[in-house]
């Protein structure tokens, strides 16, 4: 991955760019020794390191306007930073460049039961947010699998999902609000606490820009009542396939579980092995089906798709008797990539979606590719919404085994575009997935995208080097690497 | 002198294109509609070259077992929906009709959403992509045919809304939902706009599946009534009515599944908000705890007849002809939200159809119709 090219006169303008940063900040909040720069060189797409010439810990939106104006007037590129645990590396720092961490805004500003949302600055974590509004009865529906880390303006940049997107929709769909200083340091107010904004859809165009247009200094969220009862359970099936069918038939017969997971063999094994959830040791594939809602259509449902599931090939059903259960079911899927970092010395994570029924024949040639290129993939996945995350395992130890797996990854993505997918179901496009854009959107596509974000900022100075191709070719991509388990943010769950 | 109306019906995306660029080389402007059932929303448009999309009305793919629905923007909205029923599915959002040519590409246009949008989002929340052409000539697609998509910026949602300004679209991408088994509607009677704004405000905190909420005040001899609608299986339901019932002490009624339906289709419809020709139709959408205090404001306006939809995120009230749009729109500012106004007839230039712009707003709106639009050629002063 071409990482984009330092500018010597930016270097050589270090301590002019710290001096101006200080004058408009206080003292504590610039960082610029190399020791305390080192914790930004990278986020969880840890293979690309790059330390940045400073850190700046705004504490208010006046604190963000200064700073982009300081980075406007003096011609310095700005990666903003939220917990730095995204995938993709879509915070990815540059060494011409500086950080802008949003640790410090990590208030919440007002809960509304009334209208059912809760403001929050951008550092506040994203369960934080349930935390706050738990004692209500709401709760915020986006979960990302780093949910105790990761931040609202981070989720909302890379339009963060979860496993309940099928049935709450990710970040997009739960944002009513937001304020957002645009590159030259003007704060805007967009949206509210209303169903709807004027004019353009600028929510929808922010949410997910990845810290190209603008860095959100508030966020006004929708907030969901709890529902009243969650019930999990699992089933095992002879053939991976076998469980995508059965996902078909549930979605045909009316159902819309909050969340259903599918994992095959070598992920099963391996998360026995690690955590012990009581999953079947031996079984191709087992399916993970959560419902939820009101008390009595929950409780009707299930017997619903007890059925359903037996009609459709289930070999062995299991129901989560109480909450402990429930939770315990989803422990070993949740631990599905730490415990491929057991069983192999790394591996690979993809995140390409693809429509669910074409999922039998992806998973036939992904098992193909794998025989093809000497290199064992796990597959976990969303089956609700089609979301796969296929891990490849290799070694980077033996000669040539990570650019096998590359290559390997590459052909993945491109195979989920081809079959009518696209190439990043949640966990962003970064740097990670720059360069495979053109695989799936022509120079048209990608022209309207650029003129945007031309327009918003015409110098170039928010995330350079991020979402769009260099080249506009469709070059193979690297993915999420960890090497011997060395997960960055590896107490994090990831799903 | 004015030139006369020139009409133009292109039935592929390649006509649409050719179309586009012929207007940029001879710097003329086009006027899209569909059904012309949109109409009175936004400014009137008064261009000489009119682009009719009912010539795209095919259906491109329907696989329900995927909930995902690819159409071209002049398939009708009735055409979509039959479709639909047949697989037990449906438009989560609800749309509007308005009038029976309705089409799809007219309501993505509009980002129109019915009674159900405060449970189940807006029909931006559930379009997965968009093919159009833009401003520049260019053939362009965003989004894809998936739920879980983020690869580069989400310009579906931009396209929405954006009253064919931005663009023609020529492919639409929709997320469909399955339809419930059944619906009911509990009715309370009597309450004040204030008192039922609480109990709406109530209800829809609680973990019940309410998928309507709304409130028609007294009117020519019927009792004010609060609505809620629950959806769901039918053993399902019942435990839900009697736990929303419960803490009311007025005089109630169960609408069942035909009433109930019927019920909320006028409602969608604006059967209840009909002006006549000495009256305008305003579409005030807020944050819901604010509709009481909105309401108190307008009712000295001279407000004929008012309802709350949405649980109160949505305020309908007819108003005298002669009042005056600007200050209607501060009072929308004021109480957090926006106000649509509809034009009277076609004769109405509709210049205050929508709330102004905040300073900072309106420079990102530049931004983007000088990216998708340039030469300024879709539908201009339509917003």
């Amino acid at each position: 991955m071409q990482l984009p090219q330092p500018r010597i006169e930016r270097l050589q303008r270090r301590e002019e760019v710290v001096y101006r940063l200080q004058e408009v900040l206080r003292p504590d909040q610039v960082i610029h020794r190399p020791e305390d720069l080192v914790a930004y060189e990278c986020d969880a797409l840890s293979v690309y390191r790059q330390c940045p010439m400073a850190v700046v810990l705004p504490a208010s939106t006046e604190d963000v306007s200064a700073v982009l104006r300081t980075c406007s007037d003096t011609g310095i590129p700005i990666v903003p930073w939220g917990a730095g645990t995204g995938l993709s590396g879509g915070a990815l720092p540059l060494e011409d460049g500086i950080v802008v961490s949003l640790a410090r805004m990590n208030r919440i500003l007002d809960i509304d039961r009334r209208n059912r949302t809760a403001t929050v600055q951008p550092g506040v974590t994203n369960l934080g947010v349930t935390h706050a509004v738990a004692d209500f009865g709401f709760y915020y529906a986006p979960d990302p699998s780093s949910q105790l880390a990761c931040t609202i303006g981070g989720n909302i940049a890379e339009n963060s999902g979860g496993v309940h997107c099928l049935k709450y929709g990710t970040t997009t769909n739960n944002v009513l609000g937001l304020e957002v200083v645009a590159a030259d340091g003007e704060a805007v107010r967009i949206g509210g606490q209303g169903m709807d904004c004027a004019g353009y859809d600028l929510l929808g165009l922010l949410t997910g820009s990845e810290g190209l247009l603008g860095i959100i200094t508030e966020a006004t969220l929708r907030i969901l009542p709890k529902p009243e009862l969650a019930r999990a359970m699992m089933a095992v099936f002879d053939r991976v396939e076998t469980a995508g069918q059965a996902v078909a038939e549930i979605i045909a017969a009316g159902m819309v579980p909050a969340g259903m997971e599918i994992m095959d063999r070598l992920s099963i094994e391996a998360v026995e092995d690690f955590v012990g959830a009581g999953y079947p040791r031996g079984a191709e594939a087992l399916l993970l089906v959560e419902l939820d809602g009101p008390a009595s259509e929950v409780e009707h449902q299930v017997g619903l798709l007890e059925d359903l599931l037996h009609q459709n090939g289930a070999t062995e059903l299991r129901k989560a008797r109480s909450e402990a259960e429930r939770l315990k079911l989803w422990a070993g899927r949740k631990a599905a990539f730490p415990a491929m970092g057991r069983v192999s010395p790394d591996y690979y994570c993809m995140d390409g979606t693809i429509p669910r029924g074409r999922l039998p024949e992806v998973l036939r040639r992904i098992q193909e590719l794998s025989e093809e290129y000497g290199l064992r993939v796990a597959n976990v996945f969303h089956a609700g919404d089609g979301n796969l995350h296929p891990l490849v395992l290799y070694d980077s130890g033996t000669s040539g085994e990570l650019e096998r797996a590359e290559e390997l990854g590459a052909e993945i993505l491109k195979l989920c575009v081809r079959v009518g997918g696209v190439l990043s179901g949640e966990h962003g496009i970064g740097i990670e997935k720059r360069d495979l854009m053109p695989c799936m959107f022509t120079d048209a596509d990608l022209d309207t995208q650029e003129r945007i974000k031309s327009g918003f900022d015409s110098h170039h100075l928010l995330n350079p080097g991020k979402v769009f191709p260099v080249l506009r070719r469709c070059a193979e991509g690297g993915r999420m690497h960890v090497h011997k388990g060395e997960l960055r943010f590896a107490e994090l769950e990831r799903f | 002198m004015k030139s006369p109306i020139h009409f133009q019906r292109p039935c592929s995306a390649d006509a649409v294109q050719d179309l586009v660029r012929q207007s940029l080389s001879n710097n003329s402007f086009l006027h899209i509609f569909g059904g012309n059932s949109k109409a009175r929303l936004g400014r009137r448009i008064d261009g000489p070259s009119k682009v009719d999309m009912s010539g795209l009305n095919e259906l491109v793919s329907y696989e329900p077992d995927e909930m995902v629905l690819v159409v071209q923007p002049g398939m009708r909205l009735s055409a979509v929906e039959q479709l639909l029923d047949h697989e037990n599915q449906q438009l989560a959002f609800e749309p509007p009709h308005w009038g029976p040519g309705a089409t799809v590409g007219g309501t993505v246009a509009c980002n129109l959403s019915g009674p159900r949008r405060f449970k189940a989002g807006a029909l931006r929340d559930h379009l997965l992509g968009v093919e159009f052409v833009n401003g520049h000539g260019e053939r362009v697609r965003s989004g894809g045919k998936v739920v879980k998509n983020v690869t580069g910026y989400d310009l579906s949602k931009i396209i929405s809304g954006s009253f064919g300004t931005l663009g023609i679209m020529t492919e639409i991408c929709l997320r469909v939902w399955p339809r419930s088994e059944t619906q009911k509607t509990l009715v309370i009677y009597d309450q004040d706009p204030a008192t039922a704004l609480e109990s709406m405000l109530d209800f829809a905190a609680s973990p019940c599946e309410i998928t309507g909420l709304s409130y028609l005040p007294n009117f020519d001899g019927q009792p004010a009534q609060t609505f809620a609608r629950l959806e769901g299986s039918a053993p399902s339901l019942a435990p839900q009515l009697k736990k929303l019932g419960g803490s009311i002490e007025r005089e109630m009624q169960i609408l069942e599944e035909g009433e109930s339906m019927e019920y909320w289709k006028k409602l969608r419809e604006l059967e209840f908000f009909r002006p006549t020709s000495n009256e305008q139709l305003w579409r005030f959408s807020l944050p819901p705890s604010k509709a009481a205090g909105l309401l108190d404001v307008l009712l000295p306006q001279g407000v004929r007849r008012f309802g709350f939809d949405w649980g109160g995120g949505l305020l309908c009230a007819i108003l005298p002809n002669d009042i005056e749009a600007s200050p209607l729109h501060q009072y929308a500012i004021r109480h957090g939200g926006v106000a649509w106004r509809f034009a009277s007839d076609e004769q109405d230039c509709n210049d205050a159809a929508f709330t102004p712009l905040s300073a900072g707003e309106a420079r990102m709106n530049r931004i983007l119709k000088e990216a998708f639009d340039p030469k300024r050629i879709f539908n201009p002063s339509k917003i």
